[in-house]
């Protein structure tokens, strides 16, 4: 089998896996911060009920403006750490099965990389009602608040893409220590497909599958930060695994934080 | 171009069926949590508007519910002597087992289409009371699940052409069946939450 493109011989490992830890603990202080700024600062943890009225919503607003501002420009600022958090485990993908082509990884990605847009835009409708909360009409203040959770809730799909591309990419692992254990795979799919009960929210303002019912939002929230905080550990975990196996493809086998011994030129080494 | 030795690909193969049984079950599991978190919110409901939930359990047919179960368990069945097909070696008895839970397990879509419909021409939709908003979520919820099982068993059925059933591949039938067994399963709670509890 040929030395896959993405192996890079000509890189120390040091180098190759430079950012990679970085990049996957940003899921953990994208979680943290999240809960801080978009749940507590932002008043989404747990969602404000669908079944306010107007005056109630715009109150919210009149009072606790700063508060708002606060945590939607830190929800907006830490949102972009998906996207790191993502590039992470889209790396460690296409270490999974070299072989095959690289859809399901690239597919994850986009998927999680485009989590970031109803993140960081759900947010910008939060922060618009607390700017001048004065000057806006109490309906105009609701709908800016409706807005966000019917976008952050109903943009659910380009998320389960990413879940579960990493989920059947995983399983698809022949490696004896999986970088990805196979039960954490299936829950990666399990918790993708089970987002579908999102499409009932926009048809309740009560119960559990209204945006602040048990069901759309604890319930898939938890798991939502699960899935974070598991995926989180097993990229972190996968990397020091990935730089022994790099080592062993390259053929230096006694230190895998070393520089490969590679020719001059940076061509591939002739096989051992 | 130096050859890769690095890792063998078949190296975690020996325990690949029982890695994925073991995995569907954790799927299995843990969708059966989110069900039983339903049930539970279904009877909190019923206990606080009995009298609705009864009436409105009443506008159901349970003869469909009973017409539902029998073709899930039947399908359930001929799933189950797929398995033990697979399980022998035997190729073709395989396929044509699950053929048949395919086909039978058809008429549950069948009658759910048909059930649907009524419901819904007769102006019975999620919004019409607390009851048939969880009818429409449990039945709809289960019916997603249905539908995945019946795309897996297309799936395994056009892999047992081209499979040796009693090798790596009997991990893969055997987790279908055992999913599939799940959808049966779900139904067997919903049918009396919904069609049988205060009907009478």
């Amino acid at each position: 089998m040929n030395i896959p493109m993405h192996v890079q011989p000509h890189l120390s490992n040091n180098e190759y896996f430079k950012y990679w830890r970085a990049c996957a603990l940003s899921g953990p202080m994208f979680l943290g911060a999240f809960i801080i700024f978009w749940g507590a600062l932002g008043y989404n943890i747990p969602p404000i009920p669908a079944d306010w009225t107007a005056d109630q919503m715009a109150e919210h607003f009149r009072t606790n403006y700063n508060q708002v501002r606060a945590g939607m420009a830190g929800a907006m600022l830490f949102g972009c750490f998906y996207l790191t958090f993502t590039l992470s485990i889209t790396k460690v993908m296409q270490w999974i099965n070299f072989e095959r082509n690289d859809m399901l990884p690239t597919l994850q990605m986009w998927g999680g990389g485009l989590t970031v847009v109803p993140l960081v835009t759900s947010s910008v409708f939060w922060l618009t009602g607390a700017y001048r909360p004065e000057a806006l009409d109490p309906s105009v203040l609701r709908m800016l608040y409706d807005q966000g959770w019917l976008l952050i809730d109903m943009f659910y799909f380009i998320t389960t893409i990413a879940m579960v591309a990493l989920g059947v990419a995983g399983l698809a692992d022949r490696r004896a220590d999986r970088l990805y254990p196979r039960w954490a795979c299936w829950f990666t799919i399990w918790a993708g497909v089970s987002f579908l009960f999102e499409l009932l929210m926009p048809f309740f303002y009560s119960g559990l599958f209204a945006r602040q019912g048990w069901l759309n939002f604890w319930v898939e929230f938890l798991v939502w930060f699960s899935y974070i905080l598991i995926v989180s550990y097993y990229t972190f975990q996968a990397v020091p695994k990935l730089a022994r196996e790099r080592s062993e493809l390259l053929g230096n086998q006694e230190d895998s934080e070393t520089v490969p011994q590679l020719q001059p030129s940076g061509n591939p080494l002739p096989a051992k | 171009m130096s050859e890769y030795h690095g890792r063998a690909p078949e190296e975690g193969a020996a325990t690949e069926a029982e890695e994925l049984f073991a995995g569907v079950h954790f799927f299995i599991l843990a969708d059966m949590a989110v069900f039983a978190a339903l049930f539970a919110g279904f009877m909190v409901e019923r206990s606080a508007e009995v009298t609705l939930f009864d009436q409105s359990a009443g506008q159901l047919a349970p003869r469909v519910g009973v017409l539902n179960t029998l073709i899930l368990v039947t399908s359930g069945l001929c799933i189950a002597l797929a398995v033990d097909a697979a399980r022998k070696g035997l190729a073709n008895i395989t396929r044509r087992w699950i053929a048949a839970s395919f086909f039978i397990g058809a008429g549950f879509a069948i009658s759910k289409v048909l059930e649907y419909s009524d419901k819904i021409s007769h102006g019975i939709t999620m919004h019409t009371n607390d009851f048939f908003m969880f009818y429409y979520a449990l039945t709809g919820a289960h019916f997603l699940h249905y539908l995945g099982g019946m795309g897996a068993l297309i799936y395994i059925y056009v892999r047992c052409a081209h499979e040796q059933v009693d090798g790596r591949f009997f991990g893969t039938v055997e987790a279908v069946a055992l999913y599939w067994h799940m959808v049966d399963l779900l139904w067997i709670f919903i049918f009396p939450l919904l069609y049988l509890m205060g009907a009478g």
